[in-house]
């Protein structure tokens, strides 16, 4: 019997979306507490796989760089996770994504995170009116189909 | 043990299943196994809840509602009678989302019940599927499950009206599940989760329940983590796992059990209260604890999936006796497998732990990687004549890094003893009923294959010397083969009683040195996490 082997990534798109009625609130709290104006916004970051992981108990952890993406999510193509503050991307894009089971042993995967969207001009221009735009960004279900 | 009775024999209640669920509901074709909770009892109807601060549901199952109303789907076996009756709830851990995994502990669930529990498995198919870090959103919707229980308690028209026992319930997990459990133990006493108020006030909470114990079958460990750090289990905690586990292969839950209940080095005298028990299960895998999942090994493999089930029925028959239905006789199941020997499948091997709450660390080993000393308050010196003592961050069952310390002992000749000199006006021995060890052997090349290892216990106050052989406490088993990875290296609780030591003639209240004696065997490798007097 053979161990578990890692997912393979075939492509990493970030796509800004609709937040959740949870994530409006962390939005509005992260805001708050970190003394920012963070627009009503939440990053789906779609990991393309080439397989899916089984859903088993067992699970692979995905990293960008060092970091713990701390949950992800399953949709057709692969895996998602949502980011609301924008200063991760400043951080962590271009990190190599990476896999392990038990946060010792790593798996890189090859492939890098990428960048958000630039914001288009008309919301650049709009910038203020964050609720505005959100309404105009796609929802997550429709980034995930 | 004539007293007891196998805790895996059906009891005297007769009793009734009920499907719980939140209408309406319309799963579709695709999820026909999730067609029962289209319709459940009439009394039996719930609300649905919000989970969505904590958990996603995969985007590859057609589930009919979102996270923000799932619904509280379950099966409860309730005994006849006027109650008021303990409470037991299971939950599954992740699998595929389309087969139903929540029917797989009616097999308990019916045991229990017959014994006088209500006894529920829950449905938390919704959080299954290829996702990562959803464990809190399980631990809620346990939480929310034992909530329903306590409002159809408080409801004079329902038929659980004063029959559920608030002050006894045991939530038990398996897989992610188990990992859940203890997650629910720590937020059952939380007001608030990061913005989730738990009071009410949004849905969720309030909890506060009187959790009597939790179980985890085969966990995960830190799959999701708190803000405050890995969860610490704040109630009695029982573990389970199999050597020939393929998919929680890392025997995760060990690290779960080891940061419960430990010793505060601050206040290394203080005791939580709450014991925390183990089971390493020679032969068990992953999956054939839940009668619905396909096992995940090969044939041949693991041991028989009704011998499986008959070990979870005997052990955790035992711990619900205890816990549920305070018959304090089963807590002898919990200190040592071996009182179960006549209920388990023959041939069965394990190794078990046990930690009582009423105890004095001689020596836990938690100090540093330095050489080991004799832990205060109790004072002493220990010496290493022939044998190589060395504390480390030894990975004892693979999985993340230990955080835990656990002394080394290699020797290469008879007679070689590690030699622990103590005051006794500092070890009060004699208000205990035991002195335990936890030791075990490793698959290290100086440890003869696939053969116990032994040594001898030597205990002696003024001039007289009790010398016991640890295999006459318990065996020391060779580590059993796993599926892949390194063998992990189980340690073994051997209980002395006190008694032993009085009638060869050590007084108990002069107690001054206690040795590991290694004249049994030429060579070996063994790992000792802690030595106490205990209860």
């Amino acid at each position: 019997m053979q161990p578990p082997q890692p997912p393979k990534i075939t492509g990493v798109e970030v796509v800004a979306a609709q937040p959740t009625e949870a994530e409006s609130a962390a939005i509005a709290h992260l805001s708050a507490e970190s003394n920012r104006s963070l627009s009503q916004v939440a990053y789906v970051v779609k990991v393309r796989l080439k397989e899916k992981p089984p859903a088993t108990g067992m699970a692979w952890a995905l990293y960008a760089g060092d970091v713990l993406i701390p949950k992800y999510w399953e949709y057709a193509d692969g895996i998602y996770f949502t980011v609301i503050d924008p200063q991760f991307f400043a951080d962590h894009k271009g990190k190599r994504l990476r896999f392990s089971q038990n946060g010792v042993d790593f798996h890189d995967t090859g492939i890098r995170l990428a960048a958000p969207p630039a914001p288009t001009a008309a919301a650049r221009s709009k910038g203020k009116a964050a609720k505005g735009k959100a309404a105009r960004l796609p929802l997550q279900a429709d980034v995930l189909k | 043990m004539p007293s007891l009775r196998n805790p895996a024999i059906a009891g005297d209640f007769q009793f009734d299943t009920f499907i719980y669920g939140a209408p309406p509901l319309a799963y579709p074709a695709s999820l026909s196994q999730f067609l029962i909770y289209n319709t459940p009892d009439p009394a039996y109807v719930t609300g649905r809840i919000n989970v969505s601060a904590f958990a996603n549901l995969g985007a590859g199952t057609p589930w009919p509602f979102s996270n923000t109303n799932v619904p509280l789907n379950g099966h409860v076996c309730v005994p006849r009678g006027r109650g008021p009756f303990p409470l037991a709830v299971f939950a599954h851990g992740n699998h595929n989302p389309f087969e139903n995994s929540t029917p797989g502990y009616l097999y308990l669930c019916q045991l229990f019940a017959s014994h006088g529990i209500i006894a529920a498995t829950i449905d938390v198919n919704f959080l299954n599927g290829s996702n990562f870090g959803e464990n809190d959103g399980r631990a809620i919707v346990h939480l929310e499950h034992l909530k329903q229980f306590r409002t159809w308690n408080n409801t004079a028209t329902h038929p659980l009206h004063g029959k559920v026992d608030l002050n006894r319930m045991l939530i038990v997990g398996h897989s992610r599940g188990g990992e859940a459990v203890g997650h629910a133990s720590f937020f059952n006493r939380l007001a608030a989760i990061g913005l989730v108020i738990l009071d009410g006030s949004a849905g969720l909470g309030p909890y506060r329940f009187g959790l009597s114990a939790v179980a985890a079958i085969a966990p995960t460990d830190q799959q999701f983590t708190p803000v405050t750090g890995p969860t610490v289990v704040p109630d009695p905690y029982f573990l389970i796992h199999g050597s020939k586990d393929s998919d929680v292969f890392t025997f995760e839950g060990y690290h779960t059990y080891e940061r419960a209940h430990a010793v505060d080095l601050a206040n290394p005298t203080v005791s939580d209260g709450k014991f925390k028990a183990m089971l390493w299960v020679h032969k068990a895998n992953h999956n054939q604890f839940n009668s619905i999942w396909a096992s995940e090994t090969a044939p041949g493999v693991a041991m028989p999936r009704a011998s499986q089930e008959e070990i979870a029925k005997v052990h955790l028959g035992a711990l619900a006796q205890l816990v549920l239905l305070d018959r304090r006789e089963y807590l002898d199941v919990l200190r040592d497998h071996g009182a179960a020997v006549a209920w388990d499948p023959a041939g069965t091997e394990f190794v078990s732990q046990y930690q009582h709450p009423e105890r004095i660390f001689v020596e836990h080993n938690q100090e540093g990687v330095a050489f080991p000393v004799v832990s205060l308050p109790v004072q002493g010196t220990v010496a290493a004549d022939g044998v190589v003592a060395t504390r480390q961050l030894t990975a004892l069952v693979g999985g993340a890094p230990t955080t835990t310390i656990t002394l080394r002992l290699v020797w290469s000749a008879l007679g070689s003893r590690l030699r622990l000199v103590v005051d006794p006006a500092t070890l009060p021995a004699e208000r205990y009923k035991t002195l335990t060890l936890r030791v075990g052997q490793s698959t290290e090349a100086n440890n003869a294959a696939n053969r116990d290892q032994d040594f001898t216990l030597e205990v002696a106050s003024g001039s007289r010397t009790a010398a016991i052989p640890a295999s006459s406490l318990h065996r020391l088993l060779y580590p059993d083969a796993p599926p892949f990875g390194p063998a992990k290296i189980v340690m073994q609780t051997l209980r002395l009683p006190v008694e032993r030591l009085i009638e060869s003639g050590v007084e108990p209240s002069d107690l001054r040195s206690i040795s590991l004696v290694f004249d049994r065997r030429a060579t070996g490798t063994v790992y000792v996490g802690d030595l106490q007097c205990s209860n």
